[in-house]
């Protein structure tokens, strides 16, 4: 039996520039929506500082609004519900209080009553250092 | 004099517009993003001392630096011993010449304060030269 023969085709071209184009914008895009999820987990106007340090990575971000409102994960919680989110968070870090970086957003026209809440709080399940995020001027 | 007379006939000039718009578009949404999303954020990094300080070991002679921000007359002050002052860079003035940096400072923070003060006054203890600053709630402190 013979087999039917494929016709030789020529050498394939195939055109780069568009999918470079394409794979450009898919990176830029997926590079800047990354940034913005972390940096902006709620949209606060943080107090206008230098700061010490650069922005590292936290293990929880308490987000203070400017109603005095907390916020952890996008969601608005009360006081009893913060303290729960760090015992859970307590719990992934084996319990050790100094292996959890915690960081506090507050707008900066909040009212310093629920920080001072919060800071209570994180004190009395042990953790003793805290970072707070400040917008370089 | 005869100048040159030769003058080359050119053709249409044939500019590729795909790649230009591909690189403009790129430039824009680079632009874009830049400058309006992405804010430069940083860190404080401060302690919490909920106790009264008098309750700790004394590291020193000398008395602790502590930095009261509080409601006064219709505003809001920074109170170190019996000195009051309303910005941040006076507070710096004040905090320089303190010799026990090693000891740290202790931000006491007043209930109905914004929140932008007690922030500045842990800047103003950093740039002053405390190594550790410890923000001490005003409530939990009385």
């Amino acid at each position: 039996m013979r087999l039917a023969k494929g016709k030789k085709s020529g050498s394939l071209l195939m055109n780069m520039t568009p999918m470079i184009d394409v794979v450009f914008l898919l990176l830029i895009f997926f590079m800047t929506v990354s940034q913005v999820s972390q940096i902006n987990r709620l949209r606060l106007e943080l107090p206008k500082q230098s700061g010490t340090l650069d922005q590292g990575q936290a293990a929880m971000t308490i987000n203070v609004g400017e109603d005095g409102q907390i916020f952890v994960g996008g969601d608005a919680t009360s006081m009893a519900g913060l303290v729960e989110a760090v015992f859970e968070q307590l719990a992934a870090a084996n319990n050790d209080p100094q292996r959890l970086a915690v960081v506090i957003r507050a707008d900066r026209r909040s009212a310093s009553r629920t920080v001072n809440q919060v800071v209570v709080a994180l004190s009395k399940l042990g953790i003793q250092r805290v970072r707070v995020a400040v917008e370089a001027p | 004099m005869r100048l040159t007379s030769h003058k080359r006939v050119r053709g249409p000039l044939d500019l590729p517009m795909t790649s230009m718009i591909d690189v403009v578009f790129l430039l824009l949404i680079f632009f874009m993003t830049t400058t309006s999303v992405v804010r430069t954020e940083r860190e404080l990094d401060s302690g919490i001392q909920v106790q009264k300080q008098s309750a700790g070991k004394k590291a020193s002679d000398w008395e602790p630096a502590i930095v009261d921000v509080l409601p006064a007359g219709g505003t809001f002050v920074f109170r170190v011993g019996g000195r009051e002052v309303v910005t941040a860079d006076e507070l710096i003035e004040i905090l320089r010449p303190f010799p026990n940096k090693a000891d740290g400072a202790f931000v006491r923070v007043h209930d109905d304060v914004p929140f932008d003060l007690p922030a500045a006054a842990i800047q103003a203890c950093k740039t002053a030269g405390f190594t550790a600053v410890s923000y001490v709630p005003f409530t939990a402190s009385r």
